[in-house]
């Protein structure tokens, strides 16, 4: 089974036709958000060093980069709103789909790793933006916490836009 | 007295007219802020001695770095900081964050 698909079917558990059946609260969302970019930042640090195509390094490096930056920006306000994040069904989901991502690019070298890294990188992207707009930031409580939502959700989209260029880019 | 005024005012009027430093204007300074991923103004038009400072104000790092190499390269912002440049070469420069090459932008310099 493709490990994006595990990781979407994971980010779908939060769909609206699941909602009714769950909410999320702000605890569990601040789960989700530091998964979700920790999940970025193993699969960036195994890109920078397996990458063969620059490109695809120096975009592994960034994605370790940035998502840290948002994890610790994260962080703070989640100590500061005294909110302690809460392990659910999608984080715990999320990091199982991050960890086959990782077991699978391991088995792969050259073109075929970098390949398969960036295309999961497009398929991820995707997936928690779609989870940021139609649960994460509908769902949250807190002011500040919803306000960092809707200013994290740009950087996913110029990652997703940035892995879409590079993997147009292979091949040719 | 009144000779005295009018000379007074005459010389201030002829020192402004003929005094190139008195005629120039004061250098501005602008700022762009680099939020949700963007360079906000998007384009800026400058003059040649002004001041802009680039402040990121988003989540992650960025750079401001004209595309024309030896133009101007602000290197790593951190969130937070800022970078200043004195722009002293006329022209229109495009310039980019290297870490993000969606991020786009323009300096006009008058």
């Amino acid at each position: 089974m493709k490990v994006s698909a595990i990781i979407i079917a994971g980010l779908l558990c939060l769909t609206p036709a699941a909602l009714s059946a769950q909410t999320v609260s702000d605890a569990q969302i601040a789960s989700i958000v530091v998964t979700a970019n920790q999940v970025d930042i193993d699969a960036g640090k195994l890109a920078t060093s397996k990458a063969t195509n620059p490109e695809i390094k120096k975009f592994g490096q960034q994605m370790v980069t940035d998502h840290t930056g948002v994890n610790k920006q994260a962080t703070a306000l989640v100590t500061k709103l005294k909110v302690t994040p809460e392990d659910n069904a999608t984080s715990q989901s999320l990091k199982a789909g991050g960890d086959k991502n990782i077991a699978n690019l391991k088995s792969l070298k050259g073109a075929e790793f970098d390949k398969a890294y960036i295309d999961n990188e497009v398929t991820y992207h995707q997936a928690v933006i779609d989870a940021i707009d139609k649960t994460l930031v509908p769902s949250a409580q807190n002011a500040e916490l919803k306000a960092l939502l809707v200013k994290v959700r740009p950087a996913f989209v110029a990652h997703l836009e940035h892995a879409k260029m590079i993997q147009s880019s292979l091949g040719k | 007295m009144r000779i005295a005024i009018f000379a007074f005012a005459l010389s201030l009027t002829l020192c402004t007219l003929t005094d190139p430093a008195g005629a120039r204007p004061k250098p501005t300074t602008h700022t762009v802020t680099i939020e949700g991923m963007k360079f906000q103004p998007e384009a800026l038009a400058v003059a040649v001695g002004d001041i802009v400072v680039w402040v990121n104000k988003d989540l992650v790092p960025h750079t401001a770095t004209a595309s024309k190499a030896g133009i101007f390269d602000s290197k790593l912002i951190e969130p937070d900081n800022s970078w200043t440049l004195i722009v002293r070469t006329q022209g229109d420069f495009d310039y980019v964050c290297t870490y993000h090459p969606t991020m786009k932008a323009t300096l006009r310099v008058e």
